[in-house]
């Protein structure tokens, strides 16, 4: 059992709230993603399961337990900008891991560069930020984690390096590890993520597998019968985020049952209706878009 | 044989359903025979870059619909005793109904009568699957 619970979780510098009563439980073997606009509050959630940043309030539990110092050793952390010493080559960053954690395996993370094509006997001055990013995942990887969190793990690689992290990500999550990273590459945690959570100024906006929100998240839009025709109904519906008007041509942002709202929509008399699908990026922009709380209608300028 | 799937994350279909239906679709058309085994949950996942849950997912759906069958230890295989062929033809039938509905649903909202709608599908019938000689 590897599971990772976030509750309630709160942090703040000075007067700025940078995460507000942040709740995720995320199960043993699930690659969880976490997405946000800049400054939403993901790298400071991932300080504070970390211990790095001291948490205000709430509790992070890994297999119910607190943070303790035995619990780094299943632990391994890709932080957003690498961590290494300039002077020191790739090779030394591992004899320096190796010293410092029990199950570190050199032979592995040496392996794991070179498929990153780069040279552990280069400085760390000499690499270049892609080669950052990929020496940072080989550590990580080559720790065989129960945990591992993961922030922006594919930042600098080019697109086969990148899918090879996506791959490593992938194969860690079948031996049962518990992921969970964030990328502004939404692709990316479409493909490799299960379940996702959106932030935005530090609250959850949105969370639920990603299979799920595609099914349950559409648009239907249709042709109504007369301009002046009401959508009060449609507005007033739970099931409905958000309603858009103009003229005749109605837009609805559908959080729930498409298929019904549509025979709804249908039985109006509307024309034209129809359902259309809202990919993991629509979702995301349409989660962390003002208005979106409440169903709101938009009356178009003629 | 080796089956080929793609599937497209950035599509707002879901993934595990992208699945069962290519899997569906190849045991219809016989490209997959029974008896014939599956990728490993693993080895899918990593072919083709997606999540392991949701490859499980699209097998467990398979399963359930007796597409499939999963033994402990030896893995999946396409179900041998024509059930699964059956269960894939009728999963035809449901593809091309919904088709049918939806096409006809929209030519309703545009505002045909029913015996344009006959006409329009005459012609497709005659385009498509002509009789005989």
């Amino acid at each position: 059992m590897s599971t990772i619970s976030i509750s309630h979780l709160r942090k703040t510098y000075g007067q700025f709230v940078a995460v507000d009563d942040l709740s995720i439980e995320i199960p043993t073997g699930t690659v969880y993603g976490l997405l946000g606009p800049n400054g939403a509050g993901k790298t400071s959630t991932f300080k504070c399961m970390l211990g790095l940043a001291n948490c205000g309030l709430g509790q992070i539990a890994y297999d119910g337990q607190p943070l303790a110092p035995a619990t780094f050793e299943r632990i391994a952390y890709v932080p957003e900008r690498a961590v290494l010493y300039d002077h020191l080559t790739v090779a030394e960053h591992f004899e320096m891991t190796r010293r410092a954690f029990k199950k570190f395996d050199v032979k592995r993370a040496t392996e794991l560069v070179g498929q990153f094509g780069v040279d552990p006997r280069k400085r760390a001055r000499a690499l270049s930020k892609g080669m950052k990013t990929a020496t940072m995942v080989a550590i990580a990887f080559a720790r065989e984690p129960d945990f591992l969190i993961l922030d922006e793990p594919t930042s600098g690689l080019d697109p086969v390096n990148q899918r090879s992290v996506l791959n490593l990500i992938i194969n860690e999550a079948t031996r049962g590890c518990t992921i969970l990273f964030s990328s502004h590459q939404i692709g990316q945690v479409e493909r490799a993520a299960e379940r996702i959570a959106i932030l935005q100024n530090g609250r959850l906006a949105l969370e639920g597998a990603v299979d799920d929100l595609k099914a349950d998240r559409k648009i239907v839009e249709g042709i109504l019968p007369s301009e002046d025709y009401s959508v009060n109904g449609f507005a007033a519906d739970r099931r409905i985020a958000r309603v858009d008007k103009q003229g005749r041509i109605l837009r609805l942002t559908v959080v729930h049952e498409p298929d019904e709202i549509a025979n709804q929509l249908a039985a109006t008399g509307a024309q034209g209706v129809r359902v259309v699908d809202l990919n993991l990026e629509d979702i995301f922009i349409g989660a962390v878009a003002p208005d979106t709380s409440n169903a709101v209608v938009v009356e178009g300028a003629n | 044989m080796p089956i080929i799937m793609t599937v497209d994350p950035r599509s707002g279909v879901p993934i595990y359903l992208q699945l069962i239906e290519q899997i569906k679709r190849s045991v219809a058309l016989g490209i997959m025979a029974g008896g014939e085994q599956l990728p490993t949950v693993k080895q899918l996942a990593l072919d083709l870059t997606i999540n392991p849950n949701t490859v499980a997912r699209a097998y467990r759906d398979l399963e359930r619909d007796g597409v499939i069958e999963t033994s402990p230890g030896r893995g999946s295989f396409v179900r041998g005793d024509g059930a699964a062929q059956t269960t894939a033809q009728n999963a035809g039938t449901d593809v091309a109904r919904e088709s049918f509905e939806n096409a006809v649903r929209e030519a309703k909202s545009l505002g045909l009568d029913r015996g344009v709608v006959r006409e329009l599908f005459a012609a497709s019938l005659d385009r498509w699957l002509p009789e005989g000689p």
